[in-house]
């Protein structure tokens, strides 16, 4: 158990160094075997995920990929969870009333009875284009990590044009729609933060193939 | 550094396993592979791969100080000799 746990430490590790350190995770790898041989798996591989991380964070590059990967995770990937889980499930955050899907269509309200046929025609509409924009927030932070820049700025711009459509649709309806532009508006900030690591991704210097023989 | 490069440098000639720079030093791997890094980036050690011992094993990396390793060793151990009371800092 203590051997395979230590390999996929030690892929982990791997994955997270720079090309130009291929050599080094090479080395790193080889000595695995020699540590578990001597019963010391566990904690050279975990030794290993420490140097991997020290490593990324003294290069720019490797800096460049932590802070790719905290935006990802820690924002669109959230983003992208509460968008659909809005959609599917109606969770209150979206829908007026606060009462999801059913506050929407304003069942058991004054209302209902004058208005709540135009909102059974709105409902499965704007659950679409928030759907859409869910998606397009996962294609986004997929993008992102594989650092496909065209793929992540088209995908940035199809969920801000959803989020848009959502809110102006909303309003429309007259609808409460402060929590779909409070979408909008992180979905502006996720394009010009975008739009910056772009930037730094073109300024950094390109990577090494391969560092000294040996 | 100091005890890597005190560890590489008692055996200046020869060629060193990372694992056994690890347990002579008693260095985490956590540590000993930055350090190997850095040093190799700043020219104080060497490395080469060789083929393995046992058929069927990976090729491993093996380490020596280059003569700026060296200079810089014997510097520091002359440095420590002369204030015993100075820490050997890893």
């Amino acid at each position: 158990m203590t051997r395979p746990l230590a390999r996929a430490i030690m892929m982990i590790a791997l994955a997270g160094m720079d090309i130009g350190r291929a050599d080094w995770s090479r080395a790193m790898a080889a000595e695995l075997e020699v540590a578990a041989a001597d019963g010391r798996a566990l904690p050279f591989a975990g030794g290993c995920l420490v140097a991997a991380g020290r490593d990324m964070l003294a290069s720019a590059s490797g800096r460049f990929v932590l802070t790719s990967y905290v935006l990802a995770l820690g924002i669109m990937l959230p983003m992208a969870a509460l968008q659909i889980g809005c959609a599917i499930f109606g969770f209150p955050y979206l829908y007026p009333d606060q009462r999801g899907l059913s506050g929407a269509l304003l069942v058991g309200s004054p209302h209902e009875a004058l208005l709540r046929s135009i909102y059974l025609g709105a409902v499965p509409a704007l659950a679409l284009i928030q759907l859409a924009a869910g998606i397009g927030h996962l294609r986004l932070a997929w993008s992102l990590v594989e650092r496909n820049w065209p793929d992540a700025l088209r995908w940035c711009l199809w969920t801000l044009s959803g989020v848009t459509a959502l809110t102006l649709y909303m309003s429309v309806l007259f609808l409460d729609s402060r929590q779909a532009m409070l979408q909008a508006a992180v979905v502006g900030i996720e394009l010009v933060m975008l739009v910056v690591i772009v930037r730094r991704h073109a300024d950094l210097p390109a990577p090494i193939a391969a560092e000294q023989p040996g | 550094m100091r005890l890597v490069l005190a560890s590489l440098s008692r055996q200046r000639a020869e060629w060193r396993h990372g694992y056994d720079v690890l347990k002579e030093t008693g260095l985490s791997s956590g540590t000993l592979y930055p350090l190997l890094m850095r040093m190799t980036d700043n020219g104080l050690v060497e490395a080469e791969w060789r083929e393995p011992a046992q058929l069927g094993r990976p090729p491993r990396h093996v380490y020596r100080l280059t003569a700026d390793g060296f200079t810089l060793a014997l510097k520091l151990a002359a440095e420590d000799g002369a204030s015993p009371g100075k820490p050997v800092l890893a």
